[in-house]
């Protein structure tokens, strides 16, 4: 069984928490990205950031099309999450695991996304983990089972492009279970 | 005047302002005009301390950036200005030249011409980005 031809996942998350990495290092052609100097270094000290969003295409082996959108990670960006967010076959939220606020952002995004993709697969990727601690893991998970609902929850690296395919692909594996009217 | 954004440098918000006064003051219908950075925060206002100012910098910015990445993608040179018509009034978005990557939202009510307000708009980016450049 294949998932049907042309799909759309979303991936959102806080500021600095690896969209547009994770999106560039899978993408099949250089991202259509909407990035621009970051002027709010208090909040996270980086160089850019996305404002728009970020567009990337993967093409699986049964020539599937995964169109890979990324939302822009400040709040006063939220009238983009809805645009991004509409339509979408499932959410890959991506969070930093050394932020204070990790959990936080996993309610905050998780309740926002379940309303603008409500039943649609999610998958969460926890980066900056300390190798074997599964403490953040573990937290995300009670977060998550207290909102009443299921999600898997993985440590990654988005920069290596293994990390960022487990992630497509546990989504894309759920997708067929719980919509199989998406599978071809 | 009010100065809306400590993280820019406190002469470009008050030139920005003033650039910004002058604009409305000569163009009736012109209802907001912003000047904002890259990453969509007000950097300067005309009326200040609207509420919607914010949201309306957060989205010009966006609007700026895709119609950037639209172009870069269809291979064009790059942008000069978004205009939206809508049937009660227009909103441009112009971005400046220079270093900085700001971008000016002008808001109009429908009355006045699309040409005039174009105009008008180029010519306060070109104010401004002389004045920036000193």
């Amino acid at each position: 069984m294949s998932i049907a031809s042309e799909l759309k996942i979303v991936f959102t998350g806080p500021m600095g928490a690896g969209k547009t990495t994770a999106i560039t290092a899978v993408s099949d052609f250089p991202p259509v990205s909407t990035e621009m100097q970051n002027n709010d270094q208090q909040s996270f000290a980086k160089e850019s950031t996305t404002v728009a969003l970020d567009l990337g295409q993967i093409g699986l082996g049964d020539g599937t099309v995964v169109r890979l959108y990324g939302t822009p990670g400040q709040e006063r960006f939220s009238f983009m999450w809805e645009i991004v967010g509409r339509g979408s076959m499932g959410v890959i939220l991506l969070l930093d695991g050394t932020s204070p606020t990790l959990l936080a952002d996993l309610k905050t995004y998780t309740e926002v996304f379940r309303r603008i993709a409500p039943d649609q697969p999610f998958v969460v990727g926890v980066g900056r983990t300390r190798p074997d601690d599964y403490t953040q893991i573990d937290a995300c998970l009670r977060v998550i089972e207290s909102l009443q609902f299921s999600a898997p929850v993985f440590s990654v690296d988005v920069r290596k492009r293994e990390d960022v395919l487990l992630l497509i692909e546990t989504l894309l594996a759920t997708l067929e279970v719980s919509q199989p009217e998406f599978a071809t | 005047m009010t100065l809306p954004n400590s993280r820019f440098d406190a002469d470009l918000v008050r030139l920005g302002a003033h650039h910004l006064e002058a604009f409305a003051a000569a163009n009736a219908d012109v209802l907001l005009a912003v000047l904002t950075s890259g990453d969509g925060f007000e950097v300067a206002s005309y009326p200040p301390n609207q509420t919607m100012t914010p949201k309306i910098a957060a989205m010009s910015s966006s609007m700026q950036a895709l119609s950037e990445a639209l172009t870069r993608e269809a291979g064009l040179a790059k942008n000069r200005n978004v205009i939206i018509e809508t049937d009660s009034g227009t909103v441009l978005i112009l971005g400046l030249a220079g270093t900085q990557r700001l971008s000016l939202a002008i808001v109009a009510k429908s009355g006045e011409l699309l040409g005039k307000l174009l105009w008008a708009s180029r010519n306060l980016c070109k104010k401004l980005e002389t004045s920036l450049q000193k």
